[in-house]
């Protein structure tokens, strides 16, 4: 076996074909030329051994970029990343949810469907995820090598060079006034999260029992769900407004006496719409109490009672989250 | 050597080798013999980058390159074209500048430690 045949062939084989032929005739010019007159194969391994790895010869005679993603893109690849990763996971994660919910057939356990549901979430996030990792860096590894590997241009989010005017567009929040990215997109998922809980009451809310082979199984709902839904515009508007606020908090990401205002006002009538709906007639299912005062073996006295006690306890944990949040808001809001 | 330190010189190194490599090539020469010529003069280049570099200096027109079959075996010999003579010159005075200036700064540094 000729070495020298089959180390061209390994540096030519990764090469453009174009390229072959005379790259081929020139390194064997090149090895020939380092050899004695008789030479015999350490002679020849030597000569290689200079010329080094077939792989890494090769690759320095390609002049594309060695690399997926340069220094020119990079940055905006990352910004664009940072932009649309947790959106896609949201929007996914919302999207199955809602699905996953509106094909609950009804003769599965809650339990169970939620599980399932998890489950089927984390898969198609994964997924999505998986899509939009693969879809932006093919994007961007084609953008470094068609158009914008020129040398000397620098490809920005702004697609111009930097100058200091830019600067004048950079608004600088002060951490102390900050809302956090997490906070604003925790409430987003917490007001999806009532809502769906309000609509589909008759389904979440209720008893449940472990009936033995079957697992958990729903028995009755805890509300009288037409009571419940007849509040649907009131609760719509207000969900409206509370998204308002999400909204104004991802673009304004600071505390100010407005918006600190507005949040405020909006959180206190969420919290008398939670009054009145809490104190109308006929809101729990009429089964719900004898079913309970049966299977907990009390009074039905007790037990409204007892029911009582929960709603203030739950109506004083919303009051003192509502005080807690303004107060803080005010204080950032106001600081200097 | 630390290779920190030889990564540094690699570096430097790498800087000058397109200069060093024009200035051989005001008669044409090919590729081994453009490594002795080098040696002789204490450069030392690894021929696995200097035929990849050869090849990126023709596309870039600085030198152009022609086969030579009259020999006992077929040699591709590269010469500087008039813009790579051109560039060669200016970088020539780019370099000269860059020296005395760090030579001067170098020289600064050593007078400081005498002090």
């Amino acid at each position: 076996m000729n070495l020298i045949d089959v180390y061209v062939y390994e540096v030519t084989r990764r090469l453009p074909e174009k390229l072959r032929q005379d790259i081929d005739l020139e390194l064997r010019a090149a090895i020939e030329d380092m050899l004695p007159e008789q030479y015999t194969e350490d002679d020849v391994k030597d000569a290689l051994s200079k010329l080094g790895d077939p792989a890494v010869l090769a690759a320095s005679y390609r002049d594309q970029p060695m690399y997926l993603i340069g220094p020119n893109v990079y940055d905006a690849y990352i910004w664009t990343l940072k932009k649309t990763i947790p959106w896609a996971i949201l929007v996914t994660a919302i999207v199955h949810a809602v699905v996953g919910i509106m094909s609950f057939a009804g003769d599965e356990a809650i339990l169970a469907m939620v599980l399932k549901a998890i489950g089927n979430i984390i898969a198609n996030v994964i997924m999505v995820l998986m899509y939009v990792l693969f879809w932006i860096t093919a994007v961007f590894a084609a953008i470094e090598r068609f158009a914008f590997s020129k040398e000397g241009f620098h490809f920005s989010k702004n697609n111009s060079s930097w100058t200091p005017d830019q600067l004048k567009k950079v608004d600088m929040i002060p951490k102390r006034k900050a809302i956090s990215r997490g906070e604003v997109i925790f409430s987003f998922i917490w007001i999806i999260f009532w809502l769906m809980i309000y609509f589909w009451a008759d389904d979440i809310v209720g008893i449940y029992q472990s009936v033995e082979g079957s697992g958990l199984q729903f028995v009755m709902p805890f509300f009288n769900q037409n009571t419940l839904l007849s509040f649907w515009p009131i609760i719509v508007l207000i969900a409206i407004l509370e998204l308002g606020l999400v909204v104004f908090k991802w673009r304004d990401r600071q505390w100010t006496l407005k918006l600190a205002c507005a949040n405020t006002i909006i959180h206190v009538m969420s919290f008398v719409v939670f009054l009145v709906i809490a104190n109308t007639p006929n809101l729990l299912n009429p089964a719900i109490i004898p079913y309970m005062t049966q299977t907990m073996d009390t009074t039905i006295g007790s037990l409204t009672s007892f029911l009582d006690w929960i709603w203030r306890f739950i109506a004083v944990g919303f009051a003192v989250t509502i005080i807690m949040e303004a107060f803080d808001s005010f204080r950032k809001a106001t600081k200097k | 050597m630390s290779s920190l330190l030889q990564s540094f010189t690699t570096e430097l190194r790498r800087g000058t080798l397109t200069l060093a490599i024009l200035s051989q090539l005001r008669t044409p020469q090919y590729g081994y013999s453009l490594v002795q010529r080098l040696e002789v003069a204490g450069v030392s280049i690894e021929q696995s980058t200097l035929y990849p570099l050869l090849r990126r200096l023709e596309k870039q027109e600085l030198v152009t390159s022609n086969w030579d079959t009259t020999e006992s075996r077929p040699r591709k010999y590269y010469v500087l074209t008039a813009y790579g003579a051109e560039v060669y010159e200016q970088l020539k005075n780019e370099w000269t500048q860059m020296t005395s200036e760090l030579n001067s700064l170098l020289k600064g540094e050593k007078d400081d430690e005498f002090d």
